[in-house]
């Protein structure tokens, strides 16, 4: 009965999104919007997963940027291969690809906690960069590969902007995958992840299989990250290893602290903040003539001090994020019931 | 003298000590009674600093220790033997020692006070080199008791030290433990569930219950009243 | 057999540096039970401090005590305003807060310095030695890299072992509540923990530019296999850090040299994730299994 009324409701959400969100491209929006629209939506996708990850499983994850990567490679090399491979099929791959490194790093990674797993993860962010320039007749080493981007279908008109489809793809993405993900956070899969992270023993007392848990958070959150990255690879017209740094996954870890550890919308709002962020202070900086080594280190100067102030400022922890306070005290209260804080130690003595 | 006023301490919602208050004069020892869990051990660790009441007032003499850190007060000359002993074990018994009373500045003097406290339990001289890690329990409580002594306190909480010692040991290390009182003038707070021995060497007893002070008295009298000690201490 | 040689001195000098950062990861660790991210871009901080010094005409050694001071003192203040905070709090909350002081790091770097990849000044020739006619495959920098975290863990262990001020250090780390009621002041031994990690790691990053260049991101590897080694070691024993840390070293020098240099830190990642697979406590940590 609650599967059936919960599926509903968020169907009916999201199609209504969805309809709000095709006359917002088709008729507001001017190219340029709809590029970074399709940013925000592939960040989202990609923050959404690790959303469940860190925030409702508890698994510190500092390689997604790297299984972005795959995803974007995965696409990018097949491509390359056959042009004219539909793009369907190419997210299909690169989700199945991605799924099978997370789960490889998820087994691997199943037995680690906290900074354990955080360094491990770093180590692969870390690693797995340098692998295309290594393998350069398949990867096209640091130049990387180019592929052309997705072609709108003729029946739209051969005047039918490229951004607007590219965003519809990649809007309709982030639907799909935002309905999929927040039916598996209510579900009793998502219970199973929070009671992992709340309390490994007593789950495993109440007969959760743990090491199981883990690894399907990590194949469902690489999932999405290999649909991101596929997704960032039409975006871009090509993959190379620059765009996959340290950077991008202590980004898409900032942006979910932003929006709140563990809640699906914050990862949204953190991810427009991730694009957003940039061209604002772009903004700024060039009207007070600052030198480029200033200008464009400023949003990730910012992303160093949010996440410094938001764990100092919280006292219980980045349960609520900085964006509960945005969202006000109500919306503070059911996030931080919903989410759960970070496990907090408990302060009896030790009497 | 070490007086304690009203001293309320209250965990979440769990009210562990309600309103105690008593004195431990100079020169002598004062028993803790009571159950587990009466609050005896978070009567010490109040004291010590390592818990801070919601109400209250710890005075040694003139000071005020509540609301100071466990290691202003620990060089005010509080020491603190705690429950379990809580030696260092990564360390070597001198090690320990020596940590008693790192913080004073005279050294010449230290160096005397380590080799009284060697001198107090000779067992521990022989191991002197040795991880704390392998002593025997009764090893480890002297090391303990020694290592507090090494700062030279005027105050000495002791926290079950007779926890895990045999009989005549523990008959032993109390009998130094009463000549030290008289000798140094320490105001020592004993807190003890083996309320026999307890009582054999305390002045003074005070029976907790469920964080309030259910009885106080000299120990001569608690000890002999039959009808008392069977209401309260159970034999 | 040659190449052989050259890729094991190669693999211990580099595994000496890592070994500073382990040993400043493993000093972090047993005083507060936190990974200190932030390491290698504390260093390559410092190093960037020490660059500026010196190009304003002081002499290599000037640059390197300052970098090493700087060091200390951003480490001691990281520690009393950032980390103390969250010392009690579950683990999530440090990690977060030294990614948080890695980024702002990585990003202030560029804003102060310049992003530009820069090349930095050796004290002592980095050319291979030439003893009569054959070519040693060691330059005097490279003995000078192995001699300096020689000598630095010579004198942290003389300090922690011999001195008072270590017994106190030792002793806040191991037990901190029994050391706060014999009154030990655990807080300024955390912080001067924290100080003396930093100095290692300014080390670290002041032996690691010449070979890695100067840039903002520089000593990330560099502190990933650090990391590496003290997972390793078992993040418990500085001997088992340094040793691990030039295990790395070595494998990481021979998968460079015999399969291809990008592939080294992907060698490294398997090495972090085979360990931590058989022996998550670490080959040299006996006793209590860490849940980790």
């Amino acid at each position: 009965m609650f599967r059936r009324s919960t599926l509903a409701r968020h169907g009916l959400f999201f199609l209504g999104l969805a309809i709000l969100l095709l006359l917002l491209t088709s008729f507001v929006f001017d190219p340029y919007t709809n590029y970074n629209v399709s940013e925000v939506a592939i960040y989202a996708i990609s923050a959404a997963g690790l959303t469940v990850l860190t925030g409702i499983n508890g698994q510190v994850s500092l390689g997604h940027g790297a299984l972005m990567m795959i995803g974007a490679y995965t696409t990018s090399v097949l491509l390359t291969w056959h042009a004219d491979l539909p793009l369907i099929l190419m997210l299909v791959a690169s989700i199945a690809t991605t799924g099978v490194a997370g789960a490889i790093v998820g087994i691997a990674g199943a037995r680690l906690r906290g900074p354990y797993l955080a360094g491990a993860t770093l180590a692969l962010a870390v690693a797995l960069p340098q692998v295309p320039s290594h393998f350069a007749s398949v990867f096209g080493g640091n130049q990387g590969l180019s592929i052309s981007p997705p072609l709108p279908p003729a029946f739209l008109g051969a005047n039918f902007a490229p951004e607007e489809w590219l965003a519809w793809i990649a809007l309709a993405a982030a639907l799909i995958t935002f309905f999929v993900l927040a039916n598996l956070v209510r579900s009793a899969t998502g219970r199973r992840f929070r009671m992992v992270r709340d309390n490994e023993v007593a789950a495993r007392l109440s007969g959760i299989d743990v090491a199981r848990t883990q690894v399907l958070a990590f194949v469902v959150s690489a999932a999405c990250a290999g649909l991101a990255g596929s997704l960032f690879a039409y975006w871009v017209s090509g993959t190379s290893p620059g765009g996959f740094t340290l950077n991008l996954s202590l980004s898409l870890l900032t942006a979910i602290v932003i929006g709140g550890l563990g809640s699906l919308s914050g990862a949204v709002l953190g991810s427009f903040i991730l694009v957003y962020l940039p061209v604002w202070t772009g903004g700024l900086t060039s009207s007070v003539n600052l030198s480029s080594n200033v200008a464009n280190n400023v949003p990730l100067a910012i992303y160093g001090v949010v996440l410094i102030v938001a764990i100092l400022v919280f006292p219980r922890g980045v349960a609520g994020g900085v964006a509960s306070i945005v969202r006000g005290a109500t919306r503070t209260l059911r996030s931080s019931r919903a989410t759960g804080a970070l496990p907090a130690a408990p302060e009896a003595p030790s009497q | 003298m070490l007086e304690i006023s009203d001293v309320t301490v209250a965990y979440g919602g769990v009210i562990a000590l309600d309103k105690v208050s008593l004195s431990v004069p100079e020169g002598s020892i004062t028993a803790v009674l009571g159950a587990n869990g009466a609050g005896k051990t978070t009567l010490v660790r109040t004291i010590s600093g390592l818990v801070k009441p919601r109400h209250g007032s710890v005075m040694l003499g003139e000071r005020q220790l509540v609301g100071r850190s466990p290691e202003a007060i620990a060089r005010l000359g509080v020491g603190h033997v705690p429950e379990g002993h809580g030696i260092v074990s990564e360390l070597t018994v001198d090690e320990n020692l020596r940590l008693g009373g790192l913080w004073r500045r005279d050294r010449a003097d230290q160096r005397v006070a380590i080799e009284e406290a060697y001198e107090l339990f000779p067992p521990l001289r022989v191991r002197r080199g040795v991880h704390a890690s392998n002593l025997s329990g009764g090893e480890r409580q002297m090391l303990s008791i020694g290592r507090a002594m090494v700062a030279r306190p005027t105050v000495l909480l002791l926290d079950e030290p007779s926890l895990g010692l045999a009989g005549g040991l523990l008959a032993q290390i109390m009998q130094r433990l009463v000549a030290l009182v008289t000798e140094r003038n320490l105001c020592v707070l004993l807190i003890e569930q083996n309320a026999r021995s307890a009582l054999s060497v305390a002045d003074s007893a005070v029976v907790l219950s469920m964080g309030r002070v259910e009885l106080r008295d000299t120990a001569e009298r608690l000890a002999g009243d039959d009808a008392l000690r069977h209401a309260y201490l159970g034999f | 057999m040659r190449l052989f040689v050259i890729y094991t001195v190669d693999g211990i000098t580099n595994g000496m540096v890592y070994a500073a950062v382990a040993l400043a990861l493993v000093m972090i660790w047993r005083a507060t039970r936190i990974i200190n991210y932030a390491q290698g871009a504390m260093a390559m901080f410092t190093t960037y401090v020490a660059l500026v010094v010196i190009r304003h005409g002081a002499p290599y050694w000037l640059g390197f005590v300052i970098a090493l001071a700087t060091g200390m003192v951003l480490g001691a203040l990281t520690e009393r305003l950032l980390v103390r905070p969250v010392e009690a709090r579950p683990p999530l909350n440090a990690v977060i807060l030294s990614l948080g002081v890695l980024i702002l790091l990585e990003a202030v770097a560029p804003m102060l310095f310049g992003g530009q990849t820069q090349s930095f000044p050796v004290p002592v020739s980095n050319i291979d030695l030439v003893l009569g006619t054959t070519q040693l495959d060691i330059s005097p920098f490279d003995i000078f890299t192995i001699g300096a975290v020689l000598v630095a863990m010579l004198l942290l262990f003389v300090i922690f072992q011999r001195t008072t001020l270590g017994l106190r250090m030792r002793a806040a780390a191991f037990n901190p509540e029994i050391s706060r009621i014999l009154g030990i002041r655990v807080g300024r031994m955390l912080t001067l923990g924290w100080g003396l990690a930093a100095l290692l790691g300014a080390l670290a990053g002041m032996l690691a530019a010449p070979a890695v260049y100067l840039y903002p991101s520089n000593m990330d590897e560099v502190l990933v296999f650090g990391f590496t080694g003290a997972i390793i070691g078992g993040l418990e024993s500085p001997v088992g850090a340094v040793t691990g840390a030039v295990g790395v070293g070595l494998a990481l020098s021979y998968v460079s040299g015999y399969l291809g240099a990008d592939l080294a830190p992907l060698g490294g990642f398997v090495i972090l994730i085979v360990v931590l697979m058989i022996r998550p406590q670490g080959l040299f940590s006996f006793g209590r299994q860490r849940q980790v």
